[in-house]
This record gives structure tokens, C-alpha cells and sequence, in this order.
């Protein structure tokens, strides 16, 4: 027990000294005061939870002529295996783990439906402005 | 007693509820099919509220008052103070809105809401009946915090730029026009105000410009904060590119503590004077002033103390359950005052009104700030932020994770493209 308790010790140190030497700052409420939240209050819908998205991935996630990758039409199991590889930090990157921390394995799941559904198009999709244009003549007309 | 024409009955209730509403359908029915949406403000959050409504919702009415023609955005705007971008580029206007989402943009200003009328007046006489109405109007400024500074003199030859726009090239302008080795002061006011970075965001960009140009000028930042966010990734910026903490450092941040925080702008001599008696004189004088709630939430009895308070459920104001305050006026703490933020408060009041018009729940609300900020060209950092719902008279919880001054330069040159990457995909989001 002790011995392992020393390995550990060590071990952390060691990834200590060889994580990039980019530490974020945390702050704010700790990862059991999310999940406890989490838990007070259903769950926010997939809508809700993938049009925060959009400032870096576009509208329903469907950018196409950027760096950030596109989200519509993702492989729900690709972004599932992706978000959750992000939340650990077992996946090298920039901004998506400080992003992906927070979510349990639910909303994850939510996300990767709502993106699988959006059409991979870049946004604005060609029919959009028809089929608005055609609801508010028809609308002038009741 | 004025005579009532059929052109004021539209503005009132609207052609739609000229033809159905008064030949006798009900006004539920009304309601429920042609609701009227008032959007007070084209900004980030107004803007937001008009697209996103109307993904949710092909039949309501969406309308837009806003006083001027096109929208600048701010991000970007220190870009231009630097005098590497233009105002042009971050110009938009509404037409992408009036076209593609069927939004009515009316250019004017709101002036008051008849609440139990369910109206809202215009400057120049109209007046809009609403069903939802959000208001989103940005902050104003107190100018008097700061003894001698005045609105006048920000649109004259001392500009605040905190408002991308006209003043925006006066300091721009003043900037290229500063004598050898000469000094700009800024000042950095009391939380919560828009965009907590961009104070040291816009004198990084200004000192590494004069590095050019001036390099025996300076910048000194008068803060009336001991701390502020990105302190150690700026602070190990100004260290090693402009000399911070030498006698010859071509930038200098002074804290509350240390004596920065100001109190008098005296023109005719171009000095700042602070709580602690010292003086300073600057060859351009940048004042960004502390900032309340936007004048028309405060005239409209929206406002406790500085922010508008809210219901966290769906931004719904404690003063009337069908007015909705988003965006810098809100008192969102711990929330910042972003453009993203208030896009996405967009997203939850437009959800909160959908499902209300729709008769379903309106569930919780989520929100994130994944913000982005620059030293130079090719240092950047950046914050991810969640707010989780804690109860309905509650503010929201938040947990963050950002960005720590890191060796690596290609960290901070991937987060520079990151920034820039935001930047247009932030304005296609909201204005297209």
C-alpha cells in the first residue's frame, strides 16, 4: 500500500514536470458541484446545449470554410468518443478540453444526436430564405 | 381627440392583426399565430434574438428597433485603434437579417414601454404593440466618474473607443499622430464592464505598434482594479517584448493599489490625477469609463442599482414577466459582458418564448463564454467558461478553465488563429 501510494506520488510528479508547461487557470465551482447540478435539474435540451456551439463551429454547427472543424452531420459516435476523450485530457488540444470538461456523459450523447441531425451544409442552406419568404406570404394572406 | 387612421392601427397592432384580430378572431388565436416579437437593439444580443427566433419559429413577427443603419462590431475594434484593421470590415448591416428571416428592422429609437398596454413608443412617434419584447441595448457610460470627463469630450478630442465607431479612429488617429517618445494613458474601470480583456488587449496592440514606429514612447494602463483577467498571460507579454519592470518599459500597468485608479481629467494641461493625488500626463488620454445599464432599461424602470435584474429561467425581468433583458445590461454576474455571452442568452430567451408560444416546457437553460483575446498578431489566449442553472432567483453557476502564460510559442500563436478564426465565424453566426 505505502509503496503504491509512493509510485503515485511519484508518478504525478512526473507528469508534472513533463505536462506543457501551458497549466490553465481553473476556477469557479468544483466538478462535483457541476454533477450536482447537474442532477437538481433536468437536463438541458440538445438544442440548448449544441447552439452554444455555434460562435466557434458556426450555425447548427455547419462552418465549413474554417479552421474549427464543422459539427453538422458528425458521426454521433465519432463526436461521443471525441468529447469524451477532450473532458479527460486524453486527447491533445488547444481549447476543447477547457471546453468539454463540464459535460456528463449524457449531454455528450445529446450533443452528438443534435450535430449527427444538422445537415452538412455550410449554413446559410440555399432553401432557408424560400421557405421563410413562402411562410410570411402565406401568413399576409390569413 | 385625435382622430385613430387605419396607418395608425397597423403601427399598433400590425396589418396582420388589422385583417384577422379585429374582424373578430381571438386574440389567443393571435397570439398563438402571429405573435409579435420587439427586439430592442441590433447589436450582438438583438441581432442573435431575431435569427434564432426565427430557426425556432416560422410564423411569429420579428421586429428590430434600432437607431443606426449598420452594426459595428466591438471585437476587432483595438485592431483598428492599431491601425491593422478597418471599421469597415467589421461593419454589417440588417439586410441579411430582413431578407433571409423575415426580421423588420425599424431605425429608431425606443423611448418607453406602456406595460400594461403591452406597447412600446418610438422617438419619433410610432408605436409598436409587442407580445415578447427583448431588451438589448448595450451600456451606457458614466462619464462623471471621472471628475471633467463628459460625453462631449469623448466625441471630441479625448475618446473613450469602447463603442466601435467614430471615436475609434479619433484615438487611432491620435495614436499615429504621438510626438517622439511621447505618452498614452488608459485607463481600465471598476468590473463589471464589456469585454474585460480589451483594455490590455488595445494598449498591448498600441505599444507594439509604437515598438515600430515610436520605440521610446509609452503606454501607461491607470487601473481601478487590483486584478484582471489574462493578468499573468499579458503581464509576461509586456515583460518580455516591452521591458515591464525596467526603467525604460514602453508599457506600465498601475493597480488600484498601487495608486491607478482615476478621478480627474484636466484638459487644458492633458493630465490625469488619481485617488492617491498622483498626476500624469499623456500626449493622448484614453478614458474607458465605468459603465451602468443601457438609459433606455433605467428610464424604463428595468434597472436595480447599475444592471437589470432577471429571472434565471429565461431572462424574463423582474419587473414584467413579457419583457426579457440580455446582453451588457443585464446584472448577469458572474457572467461577463461579451458579445458571445449575450448571443447566447439570445439562444435561451428565444427557446423560453418558443416553447411558451408552443404551450411546452421551457426546460433549463446553458450557457457558455469560450472568449478569445490577443497580446499581438501571433499571441493569443483564451477562456472556456460554463454557466449552469442554479434555481430560478438565483445567479448562475460558473466554472472556467484559461489560459496561463506558456512557454511554447506555438500554444499561443494556435490560440492567436483560434482568436481570429472566432472572430469571423462569430460575426457569420450572428449576422448571417
Amino acid at each position: 500500500m505505502k509503496k503504491l501510494l509512493l509510485l503515485s506520488a511519484v508518478t504525478g510528479l512526473t507528469c508534472m514536470l513533463q505536462a506543457p508547461a501551458s497549466f490553465a487557470l481553473t476556477g469557479g465551482i468544483s466538478a462535483e458541484e457541476n454533477a450536482k447540478l447537474r442532477a437538481e435539474y433536468p437536463m438541458p435540451s440538445a438544442e440548448m446545449l449544441g447552439d452554444n456551439c455555434s460562435a466557434c463551429h458556426g450555425t447548427n454547427g455547419a462552418e465549413f470554410n474554417e479552421a474549427m472543424p464543422p459539427l453538422a452531420g458528425m458521426d454521433k459516435n465519432n463526436f461521443i468518443k471525441l468529447m469524451k476523450e477532450y473532458r479527460e485530457n486524453k486527447f491533445p488540444s488547444i481549447v476543447m478540453h477547457d471546453v468539454a470538461h463540464v459535460f456528463s456523459d449524457e449531454e455528450i450523447e445529446a450533443m452528438g444526436d443534435f450535430f449527427a441531425k444538422q445537415k452538412p451544409e455550410q449554413w446559410t442552406r440555399p432553401d432557408w430564405n424560400k421557405s421563410i419568404k413562402q411562410h410570411a406570404e402565406e401568413h399576409s394572406h390569413e | 381627440m385625435n382622430k385613430i387612421t387605419r396607418r395608425d392601427l397597423i403601427k399598433l397592432f400590425g396589418t396582420t392583426a388589422l385583417s384577422t384580430g379585429l374582424m373578430g378572431a381571438s386574440s389567443l388565436a393571435f397570439a398563438s399565430k402571429s405573435a409579435h416579437i420587439v427586439i430592442v437593439g441590433g447589436g450582438v444580443g438583438g441581432a442573435a434574438s431575431a435569427k434564432y427566433m426565427r430557426l425556432l419559429n416560422p410564423d411569429v413577427r420579428i421586429t428590430i428597433v434600432e437607431p443606426e443603419p449598420k452594426y459595428i462590431f466591438c471585437p476587432g475594434s483595438n485592431e483598428v485603434v492599431a491601425d491593422f484593421d478597418t471599421l469597415e470590415s467589421l461593419t454589417v448591416d440588417f439586410n441579411t437579417l430582413k431578407s433571409r428571416y423575415a426580421v423588420n428592422i425599424i431605425q429608431d429609437r425606443a423611448t418607453e414601454i406602456d406595460y400594461a398596454a403591452k406597447k412600446l413608443k418610438l422617438a419619433k412617434g410610432d408605436v409598436l404593440s409587442y407580445d415578447k419584447l427583448i431588451v438589448s441595448p448595450g451600456p451606457d457610460f458614466k462619464y462623471d466618474a471621472v471628475e471633467g470627463f463628459s460625453k462631449q469630450l469623448a466625441e471630441g478630442n479625448f475618446p473613450a473607443a469602447w463603442h466601435a465607431g467614430p471615436q475609434t479612429l479619433v484615438l487611432r488617429d491620435q495614436i499615429n499622430a504621438l510626438p517622439q517618445g511621447g505618452t498614452v494613458l488608459i485607463t481600465s474601470p471598476v468590473d463589471p464592464y464589456r469585454c474585460p480583456p480589451a483594455p490590455y488587449e488595445r494598449a498591448s496592440f498600441i505599444a507594439n505598434k509604437l515598438k515600430t514606429v515610436n520605440p521610446t514612447a509609452k503606454v501607461i494602463i491607470l487601473d481601478s482594479k487590483d486584478d484582471f483577467i489574462f493578468h499573468d498571460v499579458y503581464l509576461d507579454y509586456w515583460e518580455k517584448m516591452h521591458g515591464l519592470g525596467t526603467p525604460d518599459a514602453r508599457i506600465e500597468w498601475i493597480s488600484k493599489k498601487s495608486g491607478g485608479h482615476v478621478t480627474k481629467l484636466d484638459t487644458k494641461n492633458r493630465t490625469l490625477t488619481t485617488a492617491n493625488g498622483q498626476v500624469h500626463k499623456g500626449d493622448v488620454i484614453n478614458i474607458i469609463p465605468p459603465e451602468m445599464a443601457g438609459s433606455f432599461v433605467r428610464m424604463n424602470g428595468l434597472s436595480e442599482g447599475d444592471w437589470a435584474p432577471f429571472n434565471s429561467k429565461d431572462f424574463s425581468t423582474k419587473r414584467d414577466k413579457d419583457v426579457y433583458i440580455i446582453g451588457d445590461s443585464a446584472a448577469a454576474d458572474p457572467m461577463p459582458k461579451t458579445g458571445y455571452i449575450a448571443s447566447n442568452q439570445a439562444k435561451v430567451v428565444t427557446k423560453a418564448i418558443h416553447a411558451e408560444l408552443t404551450g411546452k416546457d421551457i426546460g433549463t437553460p446553458f450557457i457558455t463564454n469560450n472568449c478569445v483575446a490577443l497580446a499581438a498578431d501571433d499571441w493569443g489566449m483564451t477562456v472556456a467558461e460554463t454557466f449552469r442553472y442554479a434555481g430560478n432567483n438565483k445567479p448562475f453557476e460558473e466554472s472556467y478553465i484559461m489560459s496561463d502564460p506558456t512557454k511554447n510559442p506555438f500554444y499561443r500563436h494556435i490560440r492567436a488563429e483560434v482568436a481570429k478564426n472566432w472572430q469571423r465565424t462569430f460575426r457569420k453566426d450572428i449576422y448571417s
